[in-house]
């Protein structure tokens, strides 16, 4: 039995994470003095904790690698988790925008919501830099615990229960895989640090036979697609995301998505790069699976917010094709990609968030007749999500697929890339139906119970800003993300 | 103003600025028209300015050869994506087209829209935008760009002014241009990446991809999914269906834009960046291209002898007529590219005069069944005479524009494919027919419905008259549009 | 002293029933103490395999998990009893509202 080696700490290298849970810890506090119609300050409050996580942020970009590793190597905060980490803020803090009015609608305005969406962005970050399959575990409960009570917060709804319930459920089950795998490659390899995994597999060209490992890394996978809702383990994504309060779902359908996302690339392209073309043929039929399903069940969807869970299914899957691609085109894709996904995916749910009344009756499709022409601005700001979550140019989202296929082509998956490209012309007709809707049918309602709060249009303004204007001059942009790639 | 630079980013983005200028008073519909038809008109100034100046203008320094004014900048460097936009002469005649037909859509819907006036008017505009970038860029992603841009203001003008079966064809519509040009998008990739890892350098610059040595195999799929975008829009024979339906429920100006200018982008497309991209893949897809391209000719002038609705039958006579551009195409010579080209910009300027007519009619007795009249001669002579050329025109009689085309078509292509023109003629007696009949059933049978017809308005009788006088002019002196392609096209066939 | 892949045969037995029991089940207080014996199993894994390699590492995830199971368990028992509340049932049968 070996002694405990004191480790190197370096606490610059959890920052953002320290950060974060400071400011939720003090809210936990701030919420008790804070009488229930004015939690909208505890909002600003943690807005303002997310402002100052920006700066550590910033200054580590290109920080030399003494810096950006801590913990005896547990933790690695690269170029690579810091944009991660650039995106869980801003889907947090576009979140905690909308958060306010909407709890105070449905009355379930307790503080504790927004310490909670702060624990979460902060396990989303230890997911990304870490470099332990123990701190991955670690950040990802901590972001699923906190899910876990967000997706029930509305505790009176019962569909909200519901979500909370499934989440959890289904949640944990999934943990379960991921640890046995976790437990599995460990017992194979004697270390958990992926790093050391991947030097194991390097010193031993016998791995493939090595049953045990193989079924760990299996499960692994299993996991992760879990986390990132990857067809056919996607089956909890609609449920939760149509039972949850609606920022919470716009917060769900990105962050974790995209942690999921980090965690799983980190552990794969560095554990097992020489063996890509094996697990990445795994990922191929999971790429086209999850496109597909998400896509042909989101036509047939009559309840939006059930529509944009299929289609952040679909999301999923133009990602994985990223994945598949593995090379530093498709990574540098999927971060451009998450990153726009958060602006137009947070930005549609506002404007459902806004269309929606007291237990939001009035969620499908149909509702949305006329609402383009009693609200031009708001519909515009709509239809701008809309084409941009469709890959119509000049939208970020164009840029991002263009830039996936892109990686899958020069990576030779041709046959994917078309794939790719049929689903998205087949995901242009859901999407346009909320258009045909809002311009082509006569209005019903006259939708006066409308009101969009400065916080809400400031969201609105951030998210259509993020989409256009990397969708005009992607140029910045590309670069950091190419920057960002760790391999 | 060396080579007139910035003058063909203002010709891009004019249209949109004037959109921009509708929206403060987008509750003041007479404002709006008349806002929306000045800037159409200063962008049709403009144009027209260009094309006086045309021969003055010196070639471009790094321009390609042909490119008379040209503007590169770069836009996404990571990609080598640059905003490079050019004009030859193939060009300038489009963008006078545009011009052109985007003043008279504007014209046309002066009575007809009642609603939302302020966004029909800001969607035409932005759509000339769109439809002026897809004929100047010279970047495969900006050409991408643009080519989508000009997708979604049709969408919403079918839909939400259209009539009938509104959404279900601007639906249709806008799925089949994105499947294909989402296809084609791949294809782009593709030939991004081919150019890159043969030469190092990766541009999207088409006069840079010209030159790139793809494998045969490979470049006949990449042309094959150009080819199916840019059919899809022409249209050529199968891929057709969405076009009845979309000209059938789009309203006036729709309808003209859609015929006079949306249908020349894919036409535009396969000769600017099919052909020369891959002229090989090209050259052994060409028996397919004619044999789709007669099938279409015929097809549609049969089709259209059976329509009892006005728009349907113009609409499926573009099938046709649109086929007599493709054979020339298909064919690659001097003469026989010349004449689609002419054959594009007289189709633009006679089925967008009959659109506008129908429309017209249409305002009056709201019905287009040919069915519901009769004896028009006698009651609205202006109408009716108009009618009467338009159509004489469409159905190609000397001297009228339409017939100036096809014949350089045919004549172009006859050392080529023998048989296809031989088959093609008989394209050209067939819309004798459907029209003969459809100017008889019109102007000349006695009146079937007592309906009260106003003749037509001085605002319509002008624009008519222009078109009129394009139409004629075309058809007896086509030489100066001649004389501007013969040096682009002399470049892309090969022979100068 | 027990040879290693008697506790892996072990875990492995443990995880299965806990799996099948998830997917079987329908009263969500059993399906999250199924989940809770995955966990153990895992756990198991991790210490027989700490204690044959000689590495620590194994064990100090043990712990955490168990942490994290403690406070998963806190989370998930507050949603069931939140669910109960208001359907009076925490069969899953009834978490029907939405279609699974």
């Amino acid at each position: 039995m070996e002694t405990l080696a004191m480790p190197a700490i370096n606490f610059a290298a959890i920052m953002p994470e320290t950060i974060l849970s400071a400011v939720a810890m003090a809210l936990l506090l701030v919420n008790v003095f804070v009488r229930s119609e004015q939690k909208a300050y505890l909002g600003y409050l943690s807005l303002i904790g997310i402002l100052v996580t920006f700066f550590p942020i910033v200054a580590g970009w290109n920080a030399p690698v003494e810096l950006q590793s801590g913990f005896n190597g547990a933790v690695l905060q690269d170029n690579f988790s810091l944009f991660f980490k650039g995106i869980f803020l801003v889907s947090a803090a576009l979140s905690i925008l909308i958060s306010d009015q909407y709890m105070q609608r449905e009355g379930c305005n307790h503080g504790e919501l927004y310490p909670l969406i702060l624990l979460a962005t902060a396990g989303m970050m230890l997911m990304a830099s870490g470099t332990d399959l123990m701190v991955i575990f670690l950040g990802l409960e901590l972001l699923s615990v906190a899910l876990y009570v967000l997706a029930g917060f509305n505790r009176d709804k019962l569909k909200s229960n519901e979500a909370g319930l499934k989440y959890f459920l289904l949640g944990a089950f999934s943990t379960g895989f991921l640890l046995y795998g976790m437990a599995l490659t460990f017992g194979a390899t004697g270390t958990t640090k992926i790093a050391g995994i991947a030097a194991y597999v390097a010193a031993n060209p016998m791995i493939t036979g090595n049953q045990m490992f193989l079924v760990g890394m299996l499960l692994m996978g299993v996991g992760f697609s879990f986390k990132i809702a990857a067809a056919p383990f996607h089956m909890w994504t609609p449920d939760v995301y149509e039972g949850a309060p609606t920022p919470m779902t716009a917060f769900m359908s990105v962050g974790p998505k995209a942690a999921g996302f980090a965690a799983f690339l980190r552990v794969f392209m560095i554990a097992l790069p020489a063996y890509k073309p094996e697990w990445s043929a795994l990922l191929w039929v999971l790429a086209v699976l999850t496109m597909t399903v998400g896509n042909i069940t989101a036509l047939f969807q009559q309840d939006i917010k059930r529509m944009l869970a299929y289609s952040s299914i679909a999301h999923a899957g133009y990602v994985l094709v990223g994945f598949v691609a593995g090379n530093a085109v498709g990574t540098a894709g999927i971060m451009f990609y998450m990153l726009s996904y958060a602006f137009m995916n947070i930005g549609a749910f506002a404007i459902i968030l806004l269309v929606g009344r007291k237990g939001e009756p009035n969620n499908n499709v149909a509702d949305y007749a006329g609402f383009g022409f009693k609200h031009p601005l708001l519909g515009l700001a709509m239809s701008i999500f809309l084409f941009s979550l469709a890959g119509i140019p000049p939208a970020a989202g164009f840029i991002g697929k263009f830039y996936i296929f892109s990686g899958a082509i020069q990576a030779g998956y041709i046959w994917l890339a078309i794939i790719g490209v049929l689903n998205s012309a087949a995901s242009v007709y859901y999407y346009l139906r909320v258009m045909v809707f809002m311009y082509m049918k006569d209005p019903v309602e006259e939708f006066d119970w409308l009101k969009v709060t400065p916080a809400h249009a400031l969201c609105l303004l951030v998210a259509v800003a993020g989409v256009l204007i990397p969708g005009i001059v992607p140029g910045y942009l590309l670069e950091l993300a190419q920057k960002a790639v760790f391999f | 103003m060396v080579n007139g630079y910035p003058l063909l980013t203002i010709l891009v983005f004019l249209p949109l600025a004037g959109a921009l200028f509708l929206i403060p008073v987008w509750k003041r519909p007479e404002w709006l028209r008349r806002l929306a038809l000045g800037a159409g008109v200063v962008e049709l100034a403009l144009a027209g300015w260009l094309t006086v100046r045309w021969q003055a203008f010196q070639q471009a320094p790094g321009a390609p050869a042909g490119f008379l004014l040209w503007e590169d900048l770069p836009w996404i460097e990571g990609f080598g994506i640059r905003y490079t936009v050019g004009m030859d002469g193939i060009s300038l005649l489009m963008v006078i087209l545009t011009a052109f037909i985007t003043v008279i859509a504007l014209a046309v819907s002066w009575r007809g829209i009642r609603e939302r006036v302020a966004l029909h008017y800001l969607l035409i505009l932005v759509m000339e935008s769109g439809i002026m970038g897809v004929f100047l860029s010279l970047d495969l992603i900006l050409f991408y760009l643009f080519w989508e841009v000009m997708l979604v203001p049709m969408f919403l003008l079918i839909g939400i002014w259209g009539h009938g079966r509104r959404i279900y064809s601007a639906v249709k519509f806008f799925l089949y241009t994105m499947f294909g040009s989402l296809l084609m998008l791949l294809a782009i990739i593709g030939v991004y990446l081919v150019h890159g890892s043969e030469t190092g350098s990766y541009t999207f610059a088409l006069p840079a991809l010209v030159n790139t040595r793809i494998a045969p195999d490979l470049a006949g799929w990449l042309f094959a999914a150009f080819l199916l975008a840019f059919a899809i829009k022409v249209p050529l024979f199968p891929l057709h269906t969405w076009l009845p339906d979309a000209h059938t429920d789009a309203p006036t100006a729709g309808s003209v834009l859609l015929a006079g200018l949306l249908l020349k982008t894919g036409a535009y497309g396969i000769i600017r960046f099919g052909y020369p991209l891959f002229p090989q893949a090209a050259a052994s897809f060409a028996p397919l291209l004619t044999v789709l391209a007669v099938v279409g000719i015929i097809y549609g002038s049969w089709v259209a002898y059976a329509q009892t609705d006005m728009k349907r039958l113009v609409a499926y006579s573009s099938v046709g007529h649109m086929g007599f551009v493709a054979l020339g195409i298909a064919a690659w010579t001097p003469v026989s590219l010349s004449g689609s080209v002419l054959q594009m910009v007289n189709h633009g300027v006679t089925t967008g005069a009959l659109f506008a007519l129908v429309g017209m009619l249409d305002e009056r007795a709201e019905t287009r069944e040919i069915a519901a009249f009769g004896g028009l001669w006698g009651k609205i002579p202006l109408f009716s005479a108009f009618f009467l050329l338009f159509s004489m025109a469409s159905a190609g009689l000397p001297g009228l524009n339409n017939f100036a085309g096809e014949f350089i078509i045919l004549a172009g292509s006859f050392r080529v494919s023998p048989l296809a023109v031989v088959l093609a003629f008989i394209g050209i007696i067939l819309p004798l027919v459907y029209t003969v009949r459809l100017v008889q059933q019109l102007l000349f049978v006695t009146e079937r419905q007592p309906l009260a017809l106003a003749d037509i308005s001085l605002r319509e009788g002008g624009v008519l008259a222009v078109l009129a006088l394009a139409a004629i002019y075309l058809g007896v002196h086509p030489a100066p549009v001649l004389d501007l392609l013969k040096v682009p096209v002399g470049l892309l066939t090969g022979t100068p | 002293m027990v040879p290693l892949p008697y506790y892996l045969i072990v875990s492995g037995i443990l995880f299965s029933i806990g799996t099948i029991g998830v997917l079987t089940r329908r009263n969500a207080i059993v399906i999250f103490m199924c989940v809770e014996l995955m966990l153990n199993a895992v756990n198991l894994t991790f210490i027989a395999f700490s204690h044959e390699l000689g590495k620590i590492d194994g064990q100090v995830f043990v712990f955490f998990i168990m942490t994290v199971a403690a406070a998963e368990a806190a989370v998930g028992l507050a949603l069931m009893i939140a669910f109960y509340k208001n359907r009076e049932s925490i069969d899953v049968e009834d978490v029907n509202l939405m279609k699974w």
